[in-house]
């Protein structure tokens, strides 16, 4: 009778969701690879006939330069995260629980507000007559206001800002799930602390720390915005040279192609994290 | 296949969001603060017609936009600057304006109207004109400056600001090297490209947001700068100077023009008319710093305003002046490629 009743409900939330899919994600990206196997139009920004143009065109060294140079900004971001995000989880896991709740909370507010607002607000703190110039020169530690807006410094502190809740947030969930049991089982087997955290402690959080790096190292490397306001539009991160390729230079299939070189890595990396879960899982933890 | 998949997208957001009584609005598509608030309101006040007024930080945008939207009929007015009159107007994606509708045409500057973009203006209605030329914040700066080369002298490592804008940064490089600025030369691009990637490491940030920030934040002394936002950037920053450089300024004019399915012509009509009146005009000018075309409003404005070199340069400062043509697209993919190499740091 309960189930009956359910199956009405059921029906309706499952078509929500595989429409959503279907509609606002698979089509959006089918779209995307028709684009990026279509020819440049200067008229209609894309038209027949189909070929890789674009794919070859990605093979030139200055697009291997820039995606180098995005991925080692990526790569920094997502090792600062995890050097801060991981102690923070851990930590996090150790608090009482009704603490757990209102630090995650916290942790999430300012998601309430758009990421850009925040951007436009980092740069009023690193500007050279900013708030943290003029604190540490009215503090005496600095006489000549530093440069920090406008470098590569000011890109990663952004992005770092803007994505670490994504690290901290999957990293909580597999501390939180660590039995104290293993911990004092390994102890009580003779491991010290250090070979407990080398041999227990790191291979049980790693699908953790894998889908934080999944969540944070691609983002990195779209997030147009943050070398556009941080950044001064220097230190390009692939975002930028699809949003180039877009609006100034109109080729959309170059653009195309390069996002969806982005999704194939992403896609990698999912595999990879797939791939160590199970991997985990079968050592029977 | 996209666009139309694109256009039902936005006609269920559009359906979605209007009741069943439309109400008359216009939609206006301009550069960021590139109309005073108080001229909106004092239409809404005056006709009962609310705007919404959405805004762009490049051609290309707003190109990109419109030629998209092109049937959904999101705008009733735009802003394109010079050449994207012209490549608009050959696109068809322009309605013709109805000269009847449109009081004041005739006070508008004769060295304004009718150009090659668009002979006899039947697509487009001059709104404001400007330059792109040097800033200088004098209290850091020591020394005249005169030229666009100066911005490669070493004293200036790291303090030099750009406009995010490839047209004309390769501008000012071309005319450095004593080509024209609007050069659809491959070797002569290639040779401003060599100029620029000297000058980039004084380069602090490219800016086309709001030009002025930078100088008022403290980042940069130097550099390029829309004549109206010296004007305005003044305000916050007396020691900003205007400066006309020896090789030329980069000149521009943006005109209102309304887009092929505008749903709402006539208010867009209205709207032209409304801001052609003298007194507005002026008020335009006075408030955002850029010179108007409108010769009626020129005998209105403020003293001070009128007699600013910055805002209405004499004909000494135009000397080498350029206005922006559409270079074709076969260059513009050679800028564009070199434009990504100076920016990655080639």
């Amino acid at each position: 009778m309960r189930s009956a009743r359910q199956q009405p409900f059921r029906t309706a939330v499952l078509i929500l969701v595989w429409g959503w899919l279907l509609f606002l994600v698979f089509t959006p990206n089918l779209l995307v690879v028709g684009a990026s196997v279509m020819t440049r139009d200067p008229g209609t920004f894309i038209s027949l006939p189909l070929n890789l143009d674009a794919y070859r065109q990605l093979l030139n060294p200055l697009y291997l330069e820039v995606f180098l140079h995005s991925l080692y900004m990526a790569a920094m971001t997502t090792l600062i995260c995890l050097l801060i995000g991981y102690p923070f989880a851990w930590s996090l896991s150790k608090v009482a629980r009704q603490h757990q709740v209102l630090l995650i909370f916290l942790l999430i507010v300012p998601f309430w507000t758009n990421s850009l607002v925040r951007t436009y607000a980092l740069k009023l703190i690193l500007a050279t007559n900013g708030l943290l110039n003029s604190a540490l020169m009215s503090l005496g530690l600095i006489e000549e206001p530093l440069q920090m807006l406008y470098t590569e410094g000011a890109v990663i502190i952004g992005l770092v800002y803007l994505l670490l809740p994504f690290m901290i947030l999957p990293l909580y969930a597999v501390f939180d799930d660590l039995r104290d049991d293993l911990l004092r089982a390994s102890h009580d087997l003779g491991a010290g602390r250090f070979s407990t955290f080398i041999h227990v402690i790191v291979p049980l959080t790693l699908p953790g720390v894998l889908a934080g790096v999944m969540l944070v190292l691609l983002p990195a490397m779209g997030l147009f915005f943050v070398p556009d306001i941080l950044g001064g539009s220097r230190n390009l991160l692939v975002g930028n040279v699809i949003k180039n390729q877009f609006l100034d230079a109109r080729n959309w299939p170059f653009g195309a192609a390069a996002s969806i070189v982005l999704t194939l890595a992403m896609a990698f990396l999912m595999f990879a994290h797939r791939l160590s879960k199970r991997r985990i899982g079968e050592e029977g933890v | 296949m996209k666009k139309l998949a694109l256009a039902t997208l936005l006609a269920v957001g559009l359906t979605g969001c209007s009741g069943s009584e439309e109400p008359q609005v216009l939609n206006l598509y301009n550069w960021s603060e590139y109309m005073p608030q108080e001229v909106l309101d004092r239409f809404t006040e005056e006709t009962g017609i609310p705007v919404v007024y959405t805004t762009y930080d490049s051609n290309e945008a707003m190109y990109a936009r419109l030629k998209l939207l092109d049937e959904s009929a999101a705008y009733d007015l735009a802003v394109p600057s010079t050449y994207y009159v012209s490549k608009m107007r050959q696109e068809d994606l322009l309605m013709p304006i109805d000269r009847s509708k449109i009081e004041g045409f005739d006070n508008l500057d004769p060295e304004l109207v009718n150009l090659d973009i668009d002979p006899d203006n039947q697509y487009s209605v001059p709104y404001l004109w400007g330059t792109t030329g040097l800033a200088v914040d004098t209290a850091d700066v020591d020394g005249e400056v005169t030229a666009w080369a100066d911005l490669w002298d070493e004293r200036f490592e790291g303090r030099v600001m750009l406009t995010n804008d490839m047209r004309e940064v390769f501008h000012v490089a071309l005319r450095v090297l004593g080509y024209s600025g609007n050069s659809t030369n491959p070797d002569e691009i290639e040779a401003a490209y060599e100029k620029l990637t000297e000058l980039m490491p004084s380069v602090r940030t490219f800016n086309s947001d709001a030009p002025r920030m930078p100088y008022l934040e403290g980042e940069t002394d130097i550099g390029m700068i829309w004549n109206g936002e010296a004007v305005m950037g003044r305000d916050g920053l007396p020691t900003l100077e205007y400066v006309y450089p020896a090789e030329g300024i980069i000149a521009w004019l943006d005109s209102f023009v309304i887009p092929k399915n505008a749903k709402n012509p006539d208010a867009a009509h209205q709207f032209i008319s409304f801001v052609l009146q003298p007194e507005i005009s002026a008020l335009i000018s006075e408030d955002i710093g850029y010179a108007t075309p409108n010769l009626a409003a020129r005998d209105l404005l403020d003293e001070s305003v009128a007699n600013d070199r910055a805002s209405y340069p004499n004909a000494t400062d135009m000397i080498n002046a350029e206005f922006q043509t559409d270079i074709g697209d076969e260059a513009l993919q050679v800028y564009a490629k070199y434009w990504e190499m100076l920016k990655s740091g080639q």
